[in-house]
């Protein structure tokens, strides 16, 4: 039985290098095994192993909130200005001028936005795509908060998404982090 | 005075109904882009939009 010793090992032969794999150690090994497509000299990764198994690529993720309150006119649809991160993975969201996410890896995203007000009132928050409505939050009569949820696609590319808060009379979004936030992961690649 | 009150003191007949989310026809919107608020749509059945010149003449 022979042993065989390789950094790169190239898996197919087609003409089309995107039909072949490569796995391989890094320029400076780490401790992971590398898989990428294409072929060996130039492989594309898109995945490692170590010492413990598989390691799942760090998520696309963000979380946002508002770092002061926000006044709002009535009966505007105004996008609220989440300028402050939590964190943010992939560096795809615009916490500066235009308060979008704008994934660059394309899939189904899990988003979640949701708002409290400083006083009682009628008012909701909906979920933005392209510009847009896309999820509706709760729209009570009376009450200090709004929740949308909704799972998105996202193309990875063009696709963006937007908070945006409506009142029905004056009041102002609060900017506790706890009640008022922008969030999204996503779930898979598609 | 904001858009929404421009717009209410041209049209009295107007409620908060006309501008509400589920069951209005117009649509106001303020993009936080420092341009302010906006007429986004506008699909009532008998009021016309109004134009800039009218918007600006309301005091």
């Amino acid at each position: 039985m022979s042993t065989v010793k390789s950094k790169k090992l190239q898996v197919g032969t087609d003409a089309t290098s995107s039909n072949n794999f490569t796995i391989y150690q890094p320029a400076t090994p780490d401790g992971t095994l590398r898989i990428g497509v294409g072929n060996a000299e130039n492989p594309t990764e898109v995945g490692q192993f170590n010492a413990n198994g598989y390691k799942p690529q760090q998520p696309v993720a963000f979380r946002a909130f508002l770092g002061s309150n926000q006044a709002v006119s009535v009966g505007v649809f105004t996008k609220m200005t989440f300028n402050t991160e939590e964190f943010d993975t992939n560096s795809n969201y615009d916490h500066s001028t235009n308060y979008r996410f704008t994934p660059t890896v394309a899939g189904y995203y899990q988003v979640d936005l949701k708002a409290q007000w400083v006083n009682n009132g009628q008012g909701l928050i909906m979920v933005h795509k392209n510009g847009a409505s896309y999820a509706w939050g709760n729209y009570p009569v009376n009450g200090y908060g709004s929740m949308a949820s909704a799972l998105i696609y996202m193309n990875g590319s063009t696709d963006y998404i937007e908070g945006f808060v409506y009142f029905a009379a004056n009041n102002t979004v609060n900017s506790n982090p706890a009640t008022t936030y922008f969030n999204s992961i996503l779930i898979a690649q598609a | 005075m904001t858009l929404y009150e421009k717009i209410t003191t041209l049209y009295t007949e107007l409620t908060d109904a006309d501008f509400a989310p589920d069951t209005g026809t117009i649509m106001l919107q303020n993009d936080s882009d420092g341009r302010g608020d906006y007429i986004k749509e506008w699909n009532h059945p008998t009021l016309a939009q109004p134009t800039q010149e009218q918007l600006d003449g309301v005091q």
